[in-house]
């Protein structure tokens, strides 16, 4: 095949994380994974907390990102999210402290609202976790 | 004769205040760039959540989102950045009269909510006897999108909330090395979308939405107000790297001059000096050979 690859570009508020030609992205969307190759009809999602992964000619690269969005046209990948770490990024302690806040938060007396807060902060943690101790 | 050995101290004081003010002057220098740096970094984000945000809005038809409507309250919120440290010239007082301005210009009876970036306008609110509801100082030279990030959550909470109607940022605007300016932004309720703008661009993509276009708005829309703040605030702190690179440059200009104006009269000191000497060693002979 001449070329199976796709632009591919993932960006945060502070900068442009990555820049590159992928062949096959995996996103985390809101619903489950969504897996993105070249020519794939355009697209706008929204994304869940979990694992992105890049699998370009040059190797494979993760990162977790913690919500927003995905926008795909003519063979541009962008994903637009508040927060981008590779897994080298994750300080696992600090991961670790705030997976603990979140499982001793207190829920005597509150709402489903709050509840809501405490799982999404533990499946936040225990995502990067899971990524720091595969992928290093 | 003392009066020299004053000059002499005086001008050494100079000399050491005009080291500090030009490496303080570099020192702004640097941090201009890097800053300047990240906020160009921001731009491509905010660029793109535009362009998203128009492609919703014109696949979802009028929608009403609640961040569109002015709630009916009679509060509102003002976030006024001014600096942590001084040194800057006219950076804090520019932007404190601004924002001073824009709460004495609400009608009677509306209470502004202040919301105090950097300690210098803080002790400046505080000697005006006005009232300040949050005072924020933990912000460096660098601000995080992760420490801006709450802020605008809980103002955004507050505003769904009909708490307040609306809320703005006072904050000094950066627009090129050589012009900034104070300026008042609304950041909410969001300006609805300029609809020649979007249709001018022509290309409409038919995407596939997941969720529906409504929910996706709905999510786009906050994202968009954090992201405007973190932009103000950015250019705030480049704007006040400018101010004080500005401010250090001129301080160390004056302080050449004025080393220059003091070696002078010292100079002239040296002179009368030795002049008197020498009338009285002249005087002196005079008297004896006479």
């Amino acid at each position: 095949m001449a070329n199976d690859t796709f632009h591919c570009s993932i960006v945060t508020p502070e900068r442009a994380v990555l820049e590159t030609e992928a062949k096959m992205v995996s996103l985390p969307a809101h619903d489950g994974e969504m897996g993105i190759l070249r020519g794939r009809a355009p697209l706008l999602c929204q994304l869940g907390i979990g694992t992105l992964r890049v699998e370009s000619p040059e190797g494979t690269e993760v990162f977790f990102v913690d919500r927003g969005f995905a926008q795909m046209v003519e063979n541009k990948l962008t994903v637009l999210t508040e927060q981008a770490r590779r897994p080298s990024e994750i300080n696992r302690e600090e991961v670790q402290r705030s997976l603990e806040e979140a499982q001793a938060m207190d829920l005597k007396g509150s709402e489903q609202m709050w509840d809501d807060e405490r799982l999404m902060a533990i499946h936040r943690a225990r995502t990067q976790i899971k990524l720091k101790d595969k992928h290093g | 004769m003392a009066n020299r050995r004053v000059l002499v101290k005086r001008r050494k004081a100079v000399k050491n205040i005009r080291k500090i003010t030009r490496t303080m002057q570099l020192i702004a220098t640097a941090r201009f760039q890097a800053t300047h740096n990240r906020a160009t970094a921001t731009k491509p984000y905010s660029d793109k959540l535009g362009e998203l945000v128009a492609d919703l809005s014109r696949a979802a038809g009028d929608t009403q989102h609640p961040l569109m409507q002015k709630p009916d309250a009679d509060r509102s919120a003002l976030i006024v950045v001014s600096s942590n440290r001084g040194l800057c010239g006219g950076y804090n007082a520019n932007v404190l009269r601004r924002a001073t301005a824009h709460i004495d210009g609400q009608p009677d009876g509306h209470k502004v909510d202040v919301h105090m970036i950097g300690k210098k306008g803080a002790s400046f609110f505080r000697f005006l006897g006005r009232e300040v509801t949050r005072q924020i100082t933990d912000l460096a030279d660098d601000p995080r999108f992760d420490q801006i990030e709450p802020i605008a959550n809980e103002l955004i909470q507050q505003f769904v909330d009909g708490e307040i109607s609306s809320v703005n940022v006072a904050f000094m605007s950066f627009e090129s090395a050589g012009r900034q300016f104070p300026s008042v932004v609304q950041l909410l309720p969001l300006q609805p979308l300029e609809d020649g703008g979007g249709e001018g661009g022509g290309k409409s993509v038919e995407y596939e939405f997941s969720p529906n276009p409504e929910e996706l708005l709905g999510a786009l829309l906050p994202a968009s107000v954090r992201m405007r703040l973190f932009q103000c605030i950015m250019e705030a702190v480049v704007s006040e790297h400018v101010a004080r690179m500005v401010a250090m440059k001129a301080a160390t200009d004056a302080a050449g001059d004025m080393i220059k104006s003091i070696t002078r009269e010292y100079n002239r000191a040296r002179q009368t000096h030795i002049t008197m000497e020498l009338l009285d060693i002249i005087g002196g002979v005079n008297a004896l050979e006479g």
